[in-house]
């Protein structure tokens, strides 16, 4: 009965376009800016290391140092998402319901507590800098470039810590476009500032850090001052807001701890990855998989745009029981992944060399990495549609099995793969490697046989019917 | 009376709920529970399943969105829209809204006292009672122990003050966040029920 919900307006213009406009248009309007705004990061990541390959004399010592780090940052990175994603979820919710005041009280904690956790996971780096980075793959010639970029990454953390959580919740308050606008900001000034500290000032790896850390530093002032026009319905109020509350910080950090662990969980099995390379290969083969991962990262990040894109579609259209349009947009996330995941998959298989030259010069290096880059893409074209499918169990709030599909490419079939294959192949190095397509290749069938599943049942309810036994017989 | 709203909050055992029936029956105006909020959400389109799961889960953890690992804030869309528990309160605070500007009536939780905070004339009534008494009400209601009845107790206010206190970043059951705030134990249901009318009536006359 769609028309029954037309009376209704409470829910807000939005959401009922959600219900009646074609799904190709919504598709459009929702995933775009998703996309955009997950390329950039994307390319962010590729530019620095793009400059790094190329820093003279290094040979693949400084992509490999940035490889190690990854892990480290991206630690960095579940921090500030930990506050992050906690405040801006309450901001969300105080915001929907105009109490402003509870909301710039959030909003100024917010601050605080990302300092402070910034400030921890600074000290702790800096004090234990050395063994980390070995317990996380670095080799005595790589240590050096290593902790020359991590050092300036930490001290800057903060900046980076606060830089992420306003940013979010600038596009939580409604300001979607201002926060691409940042963002769209440091990735070409990152660029710009990489290539000066790199070539004419011939900084080094530390140039690289550096600029990445100025770049924020210049959003960051941007957004502060943003909060700070008191005009503004969020803002930073006056008194002594900063002035940290318990059950704030005890709940924000509550709703931020699920994707903090698991962004956890992505750290721990890079550095796995990275010291079985090392161990069975070398720092070239961990600048390799630098390289490597950069490139499919790119393609990762654009389904994941289109996920994003699909989530209020599916979400909003599953609770209006309208399944059909539940299972078009599906269908049609689920081809443009296809297609995305299948043009990564060409340009790996085809073009491998063109692809790493551009994060690279020395020849050694690149035929490691774009033999990596082959193998790594073996069967990535059916990855678009494992991911897609994953985040149709999250739209549809099956969040546990939307859970298990998310964990089983990247954790669960992955892990095992990575300790047992290197170990029984006459060429553990390629174990390594081949560790990648096989674990895609199985969980993509294991999530295909989720996806027969629930598509069958999907497809048995008429729109308007009670999704009662959609939900038991699947949950 | 003209457009009389009343807003009631209720400890577990303190017997709110039937005391807001009798409040809305001696009043003749419609009383709204849980299950009416979300049928009421329901006729907006929204599938009633999703009401009732999304009230069971209340610990801090699962509203947390423990299992919304894609809201991370890398670079994407918050997911706001997406229809998780925050959308669901959204929905619900939509819903009594709605109905608070239709007409009178008796609204049980769901934080519709907070919701409805800025609109004139709402009164709000929390009812809480001795913990020796909610035992006897909910040990005799649902057939427990003494035991087990405090332990549901104890587990159902929980998930009451997380819940609202998640929502409104206020105090559940704090005095001062209440128009009224009564202790059933005193008058029992029918009492207290023409205790919060007399209340609501002088409130009425009060008003400019």
């Amino acid at each position: 009965m769609p028309d029954s919900r037309k009376g209704f307006s409470a829910s807000g213009g939005a959401p009922t376009a959600l219900g009646t406009q074609s799904i190709p248009s919504l598709l459009r309007q929702f995933a775009v800016p998703a996309i955009i705004a997950m390329t950039a990061s994307s390319l962010y990541n590729m530019v620095d290391s793009a400059f790094l390959g190329h820093i003279p004399g290094s040979g693949g010592l400084a992509i490999a140092g940035l490889t190690i780090c990854f892990p480290l940052m991206n630690i960095s990175a579940a921090l500030g998402t930990l506050v992050g994603v906690g405040a801006s979820t309450m901001i969300s919710v105080l915001l929907g319901q105009k109490n402003y005041a509870s909301a710039n009280k959030v909003l100024a904690n917010e601050i605080t507590l990302n300092t402070v956790v910034g400030v921890l996971f600074t000290l702790v780096t800096l004090l234990l800098m050395d063994p980390i980075l070995r317990l996380f793959g670095a080799s005595d010639a790589v240590l050096p470039y290593a902790r020359d970029y991590m050092v300036i990454i930490a001290l800057g953390n903060v900046i980076t810590h606060l830089y992420f959580g306003l940013n979010s919740v600038i596009r939580t308050e409604g300001n979607p476009t201002l926060a691409m606008k940042l963002t769209i900001f440091t990735v070409s000034s990152n660029a710009l500032l990489d290539y000066v500290f790199i070539f004419p000032l011939g900084m080094g790896i530390r140039g690289a850090a550096l600029a990445t850390i100025l770049c924020q530093a210049m959003a960051l002032c941007y957004s502060l001052k943003h909060f700070s026009n008191q005009e503004r319905l969020l803002h930073f109020p006056k008194g002594r807001v900063f002035q940290l509350e318990w059950r704030i910080a005890r709940d924000s950090l509550a709703v931020g701890m699920g994707p903090f662990l698991m962004n956890l969980a992505s750290c721990v099995v890079v550095v796995l990855i990275n010291n079985q390379l090392r161990i069975y290969g070398s720092d070239q083969a961990i600048a390799a998989y630098g390289i490597v991962n950069r490139v499919m990262f790119l393609f990762v990040m654009m389904v994941m745009g289109f996920n994003q894109g699909m989530q209020p579609i599916a979400g909003y259209n599953y609770g209006a029981r309208l399944y059909s349009r539940v299972k078009s947009v599906y269908m049609r996330t689920a081809r443009w992944a296809t297609i995305i995941t299948t043009a990564g998959f060409l340009i790996a298989v085809l073009i491998p060399e063109t692809v790493v030259s551009i994060f690279t010069s020395n020849p050694e290096l690149k035929a490691s990495a774009a033999h990596g880059l082959t193998i790594i893409a073996l069967v990535f074209p059916i990855v678009g549609f494992q991911m897609v499918t994953t985040n149709l169990f999250q739209c549809l709030g099956m969040v546990r099995k939307s859970i298990f599909l998310s964990l089983s490419r990247q954790l669960l079939f992955l892990l095992p793969c990575l300790y047992f294959l290197p170990a029984v192949l006459p060429n553990p190095l390629e174990g390594v490697w081949y560790s990648f397509p096989i674990s895609d290749l199985v969980a993509a069938v294991v999530t295909g046989l989720f996806a027969i599943g629930l598509l069958r049942k999907l497809s048995a309810l008429k729109d308007g019917e009670s999704p009662a036994t959609l939900g038991s017989s699947i949950q | 009376m003209a457009h009389t709203i009343i807003t009631i909050g209720r400890q577990f055992g303190s017997g709110g709920g039937r005391i807001a029936v009798a409040v809305g029956k001696k009043l003749g105006i419609p009383v709204y529970d849980n299950e009416l909020i979300s049928r009421a959400a329901e006729q907006s389109g929204f599938s009633k399943e999703l009401f009732t799961r999304s009230d069971e889960r209340r610990s801090l953890f699962t509203l947390s969105g423990f299992f919304a690992p894609w809201r991370m804030g890398q670079g994407g869309g918050s997911g706001e829209n997406f229809i998780g528990d925050d959308a669901m309160f959204k929905i619900q605070s939509d819903v009594i809204r709605d109905i608070a500007a239709k007409g009178s009536a008796v609204l049980i939780g769901r934080c519709s006292d907070y919701i409805l905070r800025d609109v004139p004339g709402v009164l709000s009534v929390f009812i809480s009672a001795p913990m020796e008494y909610r035992i006897r009400q909910i040990s005799e209601r649902e057939g427990l122990s003494a035991e087990q009845a405090a332990a549901l107790i104890h587990r159902k206010d929980k998930t009451r003050s997380t819940y609202y206190n998640y929502y409104t970043l206020g105090s559940w059951g704090e005095a001062a966040g209440y128009d009224l705030c009564i202790d059933s134990s005193i008058l029992g249901v029918e009492g207290t029920a023409d205790a919060i009318i007399a209340f609501a009536r002088a409130a009425q006359e009060a008003r400019p």
